[in-house]
């Protein structure tokens, strides 16, 4: 009896496709682990001539603004001498301003991205605020980018703050464009117009951030009450956002 | 002279051969990108599938389960819900797509790549969404689900919508590279 041995040339070793088919697999496997950041950095430098303020009103309103914010940064300054001299805590937060340069606000994933990444000092865990109040938290860095979790994404969980009744409570994205605000009390005098700020007792967020207002009440579940909450800070229209580097 | 322009024509022929991988690289782009014009309700349409499909047509459902892990793994890197993969819906899509042979009729193939693709986004979405609903099972988890239906029919719409267009003229460059689309 013959023995029918295989060819060894079948062998998927010994095919170039094969070994093109696992380095890729291999290279994707490295972007996947290193969360894109290769990806996201070649898209920071194709989008740069795309970036808000390129236009000849945006330049002179980019003036303004720096203007307004020399001045500001004038009278924070002097703000905070005359706090040394009375002796009272210091408030000088050093933000990033960064420029919004892809943004996700439908759909499942809900997160935008900034142009300043780890190279500029962002640290993962950053909180973003927007004109009109609070966007989000940085969720990952890269060297020129930064990705941030908005507070609509089904991700995003932060503790936020009734001025009115005086009462923490959870605020939970779930996909759309109102996030949801649970109170873990059935008797919470909330009413529809109330103001919800981040919580002074948050331990991811800076106190008193203004979020946004309750837009309509749930019926009560078990021993929860659910509001849905709609936010000051639209991030569908925002090009400009700051990033809080404050200790918490 | 000479050599730089055979050096040019070389670029310019591998470009053309490889183009289909060229595009590959930039659905990401256009992910990251999210051109609101485009959008329907927020939404845009699944843009993977717009490349998937003539791919895997041309080259078949092992192709096609290959391409979709690729294209989940690069997806899944850009978006920061790390707990969610879009991989197992792509792979479905591959395959599946790799097994549908092309019309012959013109037209009828057009409105094929539009319900195919529709199907597609409905799979993958559903999928998605089955992730987020038992990773946060709760009475809270009710909530998600009207949002969650609207987006998937948004993304079915806008893609079978789109489908049409951008899949037959990918179906072209990918099935006669070097040919130039009137």
């Amino acid at each position: 009896m013959l023995d029918i041995r295989r060819i060894s040339s079948s062998r998927w070793w010994h095919k170039k496709k094969n070994w093109i088919l696992l380095t890729i697999f291999l290279f994707l496997v490295f972007i996947r682990i290193s969360k894109g950041s290769i990806y996201k950095d070649f898209y920071y430098f194709i989008s740069k001539p795309f970036w808000p303020g390129q236009f000849q009103k945006e330049i002179i309103l980019k003036s303004i603004d720096q203007e307004s914010l020399i001045k500001l940064n004038l009278l924070k300054s002097d703000n905070n001498r005359l706090r040394k001299i009375l002796s009272l805590q210091e408030s000088s937060p050093d933000n990033i301003s960064a420029a919004v340069i892809s943004r996700k606000t439908g759909s499942w994933w809900r997160q935008i991205l900034l142009n300043k990444g780890s190279k500029d000092g962002v640290e993962i865990g950053s909180t973003v605020v927007g004109p009109g109040g609070l966007l989000g938290r940085v969720k990952n860095t890269s060297l020129f980018t930064s990705s941030v979790t908005l507070l609509t994404s089904p991700e995003s969980k932060v503790g936020v703050w009734v001025n009115r009744i005086q009462i923490n409570g959870l605020l939970v994205g779930l996909g759309d464009d109102f996030p949801s605000l649970i109170l873990y009390s059935k008797d919470a005098d909330i009413k529809v117009g109330d103001f919800v700020s981040s919580s002074p007792a948050s331990t991811l967020l800076p106190p008193n951030i203004p979020i946004g207002f309750v837009q309509s009440i749930d019926e009560p579940i078990k021993a929860k009450k659910i509001a849905k909450i709609s936010l000051l800070a639209k991030p569908q229209v925002i090009d400009w956002v700051q990033i809080l580097k404050t200790k918490i | 002279m000479g050599a730089n322009f055979k050096n040019k024509n070389l670029v310019n022929r591998y470009i053309k051969k490889k183009l289909d991988i060229v595009l590959l690289i930039f659905i990401p782009i256009i992910f990251l990108w999210h051109p609101n014009w485009l959008g329907f309700l927020g939404v845009q349409p699944y843009w993977p599938l717009f490349w998937l499909l003539p791919w895997s047509i041309i080259n078949g459902p092992v192709n096609g389960l290959i391409f979709g892990l690729f294209l989940g793994l690069i997806l899944d890197s850009l978006t920061l819900d790390s707990n969610f993969t879009q991989i197992p819906g792509l792979i479905l899509c591959g395959f599946w797509f790799g097994r549908v042979k092309l019309n012959s009729n013109v037209l009828v193939g057009h409105f094929r790549y539009g319900l195919i693709c529709s199907f597609g986004s409905f799979l993958c979405g559903t999928i998605y969404f089955l992730q987020i609903l038992f990773k946060n099972f709760s009475e809270s988890s009710l909530l998600l689900l009207i949002s969650s239906v609207q987006n998937i029919l948004a993304e079915v719409f806008l893609t079978g919508f789109l489908a049409p267009f951008f899949c037959s003229q990918l179906l072209i460059f990918f099935k006669y590279p070097g040919r130039k689309v009137q």
